[in-house]
């Protein structure tokens, strides 16, 4: 018999590992820098902001529900940061956005 | 105002490359109808006893070929010289440079004098701030080339008070004690040690101006509304992209768009810029004040971005209800610009 919380923790962790997994597939099937950093820094927040979500309801109302709220804030706050730092340090060594014209030969 | 016509003092220098670079982009960004840049050595043979006129040359050559690199197309437009000047005089004084310098940029018509701040034929001694002065009183307009990307930043330390020195410890004190989990005599003392700790080393500069406790409770009170429109947003956009990512023919046309965002001041455009980034489909790359350089990956991403949610969205939290009724980007006339790709 599944309780409403485990489900709701299946759930949430199904989520997690979904959008883990988009955001691996984007990695590989992008095709620049600037394109993979998208998929590495944001389908990612979703991927870990849902883990940690199942990590809260999990121990309920406790104090680790506290702490893994704290950690998604802090994760909402790094992660775009390092993803911006990433990309404008690219864009400062001059690397050129891939474009759809400069494509269509996409294997 | 700016000249097209630079006169350019060399000599060996670690910031020779870059100062070269920055002559020429002068030039060419000034568009004059007889651009041009005289690179000069000024030379002097009782200075450097026992030197060979071959470093000379060769260092010139140098130059110019760095100089023709950075032309590129416009090449044809500027005219590059080089020159060994004060061959045969007696070169000491920052005086004396700035005298064959300016005989030679009087002889040549040229205006301008674009200074390389590691700039000294004479070894040791600092001469480029006399040098600078003297070359002024001759009638020239001084440039000294940049050693770097120019940055400007406001002031990190900055005044604070009793207010601040006191929130601080006492969010550090709460904080502390939230993530321990107990309220044990020890743990209040070590709480309170670290948090006056902390609030001695930071209180100066965590807040940007004098607190006023019902403005931030406004404010706080907007963000948690904020965080949820954002976390909202968060999911529909990464649906979207999760769509494109595992769409078979990957539907993405990648372009960098930039635009100017209508929030002021550092934390707001802070907050705007990192919601961009978190909202998957724009990435921001640089920002510049209020100009955004954002890279999407799909039209819809670019469509988002200039309707304005979260621009509005992030006036509401900082400036109050009034201000999220400024127009949208798009309704200001930014989309124009979205030709702008990755320039330098």
């Amino acid at each position: 018999m599944v309780t409403i919380t485990e489900g709701a923790v299946v759930a949430l962790l199904a989520g997690g590992v979904f959008f883990g997994l988009v955001a691996a597939v984007g990695l590989l099937r992008l095709p620049d820098l600037y394109t993979r950093t998208h998929a590495a820094s944001k389908t990612d927040t979703l991927g870990a902001g849902l883990t940690l979500a199942a990590v809260a309801v999990v121990y309920d109302a406790g104090l680790p529900t506290v702490k893994a709220g704290l950690l998604l804030v802090f994760l909402l706050i790094t992660n775009p940061t390092a993803a911006h730092a990433i990309a404008r340090a690219a864009a400062d060594q001059g690397i050129e956005p891939w474009t759809a014209e400069d494509g269509g030969d996409e294997q | 105002m700016t000249s097209g016509r630079l006169l350019v003092p060399v000599s060996e220098s670690v910031a020779l490359r870059n100062t070269v670079a920055y002559a020429v982009r002068h030039v060419v960004e000034s568009k004059a109808a007889e651009g041009a840049v005289h690179f000069v050595y000024p030379y002097s043979p009782q200075m450097v006893t026992g030197m060979d006129t071959s470093g000379v040359d060769e260092l010139l050559e140098r130059v110019e070929v760095w100089a023709d690199d950075d032309l590129g197309d416009d090449a044809g437009a500027v005219d590059v010289q080089t020159a060994v000047i004060g061959a045969g005089e007696y070169l000491f004084s920052p005086g004396d440079y700035a005298d064959v310098l300016a005989e030679y940029g009087e002889r040549e018509d040229l205006e301008t004098v674009v200074l390389d701040p590691e700039f000294s034929p004479s070894g040791t001694t600092p001469l480029l701030p006399p040098l600078e002065a003297e070359l002024e009183r001759a009638g020239f307009e001084v440039l000294e080339a940049p050693v770097e990307r120019p940055t400007r930043r406001a002031r990190l330390v900055r005044g604070g008070n009793v207010g601040q020195f006191l929130l601080v410890a006492a969010l550090s004190f709460g904080f502390y004690l939230l993530i321990g989990g107990s309220l044990s005599t020890f743990d209040l003392v070590t709480g309170g040690l670290s948090g006056v700790i902390v609030a001695t080393v930071l209180w100066r500069v965590c807040f940007s101006g004098p607190v006023r406790p019902g403005r931030l409770l406004k404010r706080i009170g907007r963000m948690s509304v904020y965080t949820f429109y954002l976390v909202w947003e968060i999911v529909i956009a990464n649906l979207q992209i999760a769509y494109v990512v595992l769409h078979p023919r990957l539907p993405i046309d990648p372009k960098m768009v930039e635009f100017d965002a209508a929030v002021w001041s550092e934390i707001p455009v802070t907050t705007l810029a990192n919601s961009i980034t978190l909202t998957p489909g724009t990435l921001t790359v640089d920002v510049d004040s209020q100009s955004f350089t954002v890279h999407s990956l799909t039209a819809g991403a670019r469509d988002d971005l200039f309707s304005g949610g979260l621009e509005r969205a992030v006036r509401f939290v900082f400036y109050g209800r009034a201000a999220a009724r400024i127009p949208s980007p798009r309704e200001r006339g930014e989309e124009g610009s979205d030709d702008g790709g990755a320039e330098s």
